[in-house]
């Protein structure tokens, strides 16, 4: 795999992304993440939130809108996170954590239709209250984003190698 | 602009720190920090830290969850969504705001210094600030009219979209300098 890597650590994209001494470059890509993934896990706990029986008084329905702040959350962050995957590929892809958390973002999407469902159904009204099965799905819900918020923190510190060449730490 | 509004805040910063008195107080505040239990335990833990900023991550999607929602709300987002209802889901971030707050000071107490003397961790006070003052704003000028803009479709009125506006850029503004105090350490 590494002539792989290090061709991609040649991009020019790459390398500016690395070595630009600008909040513009690397800083600002980790920024957008940051706020993308506050947008996108913020509308699932929002609707979780509710699903789990708080603020009865908004019909879950209600909330269907949320969704595009959670697209556009997601959109950021594929764009940031291709960018961040971009600047580091070696320290990204040799750590199976990654492909956890990508794994765990694709399940949390997932669930967060499997809801929709019950929320266009017209679960949860104004003071009805929620079915179990629905409380299990948003309980799961942000129970797999946690996992995903550390798994993503985590790749920081249980990367072996930041480049080819380099190690991590 | 940035730059500008940046040197002001830090030649007010030094000229604060002048009063002997209060860089004392300080100093002192943060060397009773480092030697806490908890600021050798964030020093010398392996995993420590980076479960810490799980958290800080975690309390940060909490409160992005219910007062960012809500401020889209404010600013007449989701009009099916009533606004009075959907108060709250406030005490879900304020939750995550504890939770921040908390392992915040965990994070001062491993290396003061890092951030006493840190361009973006100023910037992240400030911008907590404004949010704070905003929140005061809130319940004292704009919550008791809640109830008259519940109705569907109906714009909100100026001050409940003033509001939202400024938590909202309050908040991104504190998630940005929080990203950035990496790169100012000292």
């Amino acid at each position: 795999m590494d002539p792989f890597f290090l061709w991609l650590e040649s991009w020019p994209l790459g390398i500016w992304l690395r070595e630009a001494v600008t909040i513009w470059a690397f800083p600002f890509v980790l920024i957008l993440h940051t706020v993308g993934l506050a947008f996108m896990v913020g509308v699932n706990v929002a609707i979780d939130v509710r699903a789990l029986g708080g603020a009865s008084g908004v019909p879950l329905i209600s909330l269907r809108r949320y969704y595009k702040w959670m697209w556009a959350g997601f959109w950021v962050n594929a764009v940031s996170g291709v960018l961040l995957l971009i600047a580091y590929p070696t320290k990204a892809l040799t750590n199976p954590l990654f492909y956890l958390k990508l794994a765990l973002i694709g399940v949390g999407i997932k669930l967060a239709y499997v809801i929709r469902g019950h929320m266009l159904k017209g679960e949860a009204g104004a003071g009805v209250a929620v079915s179990p099965r629905l409380r299990a799905l948003a309980a799961t819900s942000l129970l797999l984003w946690v996992l995903t918020i550390t798994a993503g923190r985590l790749l920081a510190y249980t990367c072996t190698r930041l480049t080819v060449d380099t190690s991590c730490g | 602009m940035w730059m500008t509004i940046n040197d002001w805040i830090y030649s007010v910063w030094m000229s604060v720190m002048q009063w002997d008195w209060l860089n004392d107080q300080l100093r002192s505040v943060l060397n009773t920090l480092y030697h806490t239990p908890m600021g050798e335990f964030m020093r010398t833990s392996t995993w420590g830290w980076p479960l810490f900023e799980s958290l800080h991550f975690t309390g940060m999607s909490l409160l992005a969850g219910t007062i960012v929602m809500f401020d889209l709300r404010l600013l007449g987002f989701a009009r099916a969504v009533p606004v009075h209802a959907m108060h709250r889901l406030i005490p879900v971030g304020i939750a995550g705001f504890l939770l921040n707050m908390s392992t915040g000071i965990c994070f001062i107490c491993a290396t003061p210094d890092q951030y006493l003397f840190n361009a973006a961790f100023r910037w992240k006070v400030i911008f907590i600030t404004i949010a704070g003052l905003n929140v005061l704003f809130f319940y004292t000028r704009v919550f008791r009219r809640l109830e008259s803009f519940t109705l569907e479709h109906q714009t909100p009125p100026l001050g409940a979209r003033f509001v939202g506006g400024v938590s909202l850029m309050s908040w991104v503004g504190v998630m940005t300098a929080g990203r950035l105090l990496t790169f100012f350490r000292p």
